[in-house]
């Protein structure tokens, strides 16, 4: 028999933040919620009080000073969250502005020590508990008054059994550290602005007792209140595997000739990179990857980040789209995260249980990203692709590739390591026309065809047509005739298979 | 629970409830005082004494738009509720007057405190107030 404390977790159901947390809240935790005017502390505590409150688990809300009570209540009201009906039930504002403003620390944890003995609160929230201290910062040292006001607190909370949230503004962590040492939990609230983008991120940056995840997290606040964006990594465990037989084919491109220089079919759950400059067909090509997927029964997702918002102009794309086939992501949320748009598209995967997803393309998605996350486009785009294979779909994703005859490049991103397989189109000019080739030129663990094919596109999509053999340089854009003697001359035109 | 959603309707009906027929102005004013001892007694925890305070000498000002009578806000910054002379202008009408510019005043208070924090809010807090239950109880023991 274990005589070992128990910690339960407390489930905050802040969409992210229990992940990040490394599973919920500990139960009678001191935790600080900290981090600049107008990051969403207050928000956060309310959230997190309105899900956690119960009449069996009542929650005080103390307003110190700062914010006058009537303004927090009306912008907190129109959050989803807010629940007038549990105000003065479950959940208890008490405003101790008349005791800070004295700026006796004592008479304030007085109150406090007050209203915790008379209705026997599970949770406690101060807000803020820095304002105590300001009020008291024209009398005597600020703190060590701070460190012994937090430090009562702390201790009187702990025998009350009540989980606490003290809620600060502090503008760095080397502001007041000996406050830091007495909590469990540091939940840090940072706003990032790079030029005309403005990113919130937040950090667990200690809880005692359990393993969060490091870093920095994003997080949005709209009107369903925040919701924090853990990595993908950990978004994605829990994903359903589409079914075992699915996964026993590959999957067909929608493209027959295709589907034979790629051995049969991109094998299931692998990443693919259609690489390729403006107007090759790439975006068709992802369009027939889901209308092949639909035929055979099977549902997709594409994440669209064209130039044209809110307007899908492939037609098959479309109707799939109407039909429920497919889902479409087409945010149009400024200052994306890469784990924001991967939280879209692995919850769309599963809404759906789809098993083929298309980015369309990776250069809109980098324009689509805040400034701040450009830098680690790679690493990030990275753990996308990662989360996905990890959710068992196959994945597509298109890439604009400038035409540079000097060098073979896939990918202005060095995104060509990440995918397991790649396709390249490159335009030749042969007898005055501009005609299209199109290769593979990797499939991970798999035979594939080497061929470099001619291919048109009309009204059907993509028909792949012939090799030529009799021309040598495809890749430098002119190819030159090889002189064989026998051959026929080429006639130019777009001679399909 | 004499919840009506029609604006207007509760305070008239919560004055009545507790002023009999044939009252003079002087109970009138008491009924009056009273419900508004109520109201700070449920919201000052919430919102601040001064909070209160600031929103009652609004509704004053706002009533005596109306009721010129009613103009006994003092100046500066108010502390605390204080009905005394809310009580004794009051008392210094006649009843039907006094109920009249009691219930403007609570109809002020109600609109102010519904368009900073919204309607639903605004009932919530002042449930307990219209829902008239035995003088000196508060609104914070019953809810426990």
């Amino acid at each position: 028999m274990t005589t070992k404390a128990t910690i339960n977790r407390l489930a905050t159901r802040v969409p992210g933040l229990d992940e990040v947390l490394g599973g919920g809240l500990p139960e009678f935790s001191f935790n600080l919620i900290a981090g600049p005017p107008g990051c969403g502390k207050t928000t956060l505590a309310h959230q997190i009080m309105f899900a956690l409150a119960t009449p069996e688990r009542p929650a005080i809300y103390f307003i110190v000073l700062g914010e006058p009570p009537l303004k927090m209540l009306r912008y907190q009201q129109q959050f989803d969250f807010f629940d007038s009906e549990a105000i003065n039930d479950s959940v208890r504002f008490v405003c101790l502005s008349d005791e800070a403003m004295s700026g006796d620390l004592d008479r304030v944890l007085v109150r406090i020590v007050e209203e915790v003995t008379a209705r026997n609160p599970r949770l406690v929230f101060v807000d803020s508990f820095r304002s105590v201290v300001i009020a008291n910062e024209s009398g005597g040292s600020p703190r060590t008054s701070l460190q012994l006001f937090v430090q009562q607190l702390g201790m009187l909370m702990t025998s009350w059994q009540a989980t606490t949230f003290l809620v600060g503004e502090y503008f760095n962590e080397t502001d007041a550290n000996p406050v830091f040492t007495v909590a469990d939990g540091l939940i840090w609230l940072r706003q990032s602005v790079q030029r005309n983008s403005m990113v919130r991120k937040l950090e667990i940056v200690k809880m005692r007792g359990q393993a969060t995840l490091p870093g920095l997290h994003t997080f949005r606040i709209d009107n369903a209140g925040i919701r924090v964006f853990a990595p993908p990594h950990v978004v994605a465990t829990g994903s359903a595997a589409p079914e075992a037989a699915v996964h026993a084919r590959r999957a067909l491109m929608g493209v027959p000739a295709l589907d034979d220089m790629l051995g049969g079919g991109l094998p299931r759950g692998y990443s693919l990179l259609v690489a390729g400059p403006s107007g090759s067909g790439k975006s068709i090509l992802a369009a027939a990857f889901l209308a092949e997927g639909a035929r055979c029964g099977e549902t997709g997702v594409v994440a669209a980040f064209e130039q044209h918002p809110n307007r899908v102009r492939n037609p098959v794309l479309i109707d799939l789209i109407a039909r429920g086939q497919v889902g479409l992501i087409d945010s149009r949320e400024p200052d994306l995260s890469i784990d924001e748009i991967t939280l879209l598209i692995l919850t769309e995967v599963r809404r759906l249980k789809a098993s083929r997803v298309v980015l369309d393309s990776l250069s809109g998605f980098e324009l689509a990203l805040a400034p701040t996350f450009k830098t680690d486009f790679r690493e990030s785009l990275l753990g996308l692709v990662t989360a996905l294979a990890h959710a068992g779909v196959s994945v597509l994703m298109t890439s604009e590739l400038e035409d540079r005859y000097t060098d073979l490049r896939f990918s202005p991103y060095g995104a060509a390591f990440l995918t397991d397989a790649i396709i390249v189109q490159r335009y030749i000019e042969i007898d005055s026309r501009l005609l299209r080739v199109m290769a593979v030129v990797k499939v991970r663990a798999s035979h594939h065809s080497n061929e470099l094919r001619l291919y048109t596109i009309d009204d059907a999509g993509i028909c792949m047509g012939a090799m030529l053999p009799e021309q040598e340089g495809l890749l430098g854009g002119r190819p030159t005739r090889k002189h064989v003697p026998g051959l026929p001359a080429l006639s130019g035109g777009a001679d399909g298979a | 629970m004499p919840l009506k959603s029609a604006e207007g309707l509760r305070w008239p009906a919560s004055l009545a409830d507790r002023v009999t027929d044939g009252a003079d102005a002087g109970q009138v004013a008491d009924a009056v005082v009273a419900i508004w001892l109520e109201i700070d007694q449920v919201l000052h925890p919430i919102i601040g004494q001064r909070g209160v305070a600031a929103l009652y000498n609004r509704s004053l000002h706002l009533a005596a738009v109306t009721y010129p009578w009613l103009a006994i806000d003092k100046p500066g910054f108010p502390v605390q509720v204080d009905p005394s002379a809310l009580r004794s202008a009051l008392a210094q009408r006649t009843a039907a007057e006094a109920a009249v510019g009691g219930n403007a005043l609570f109809h002020a208070f109600h609109e102010l405190l519904a368009s900073l924090v919204g309607a639903s809010l605004t009932d919530r807090l002042l449930r307990s107030v219209w829902t008239h239950s035995s003088p000196g109880s508060t609104a914070q023991d019953t809810s426990l």
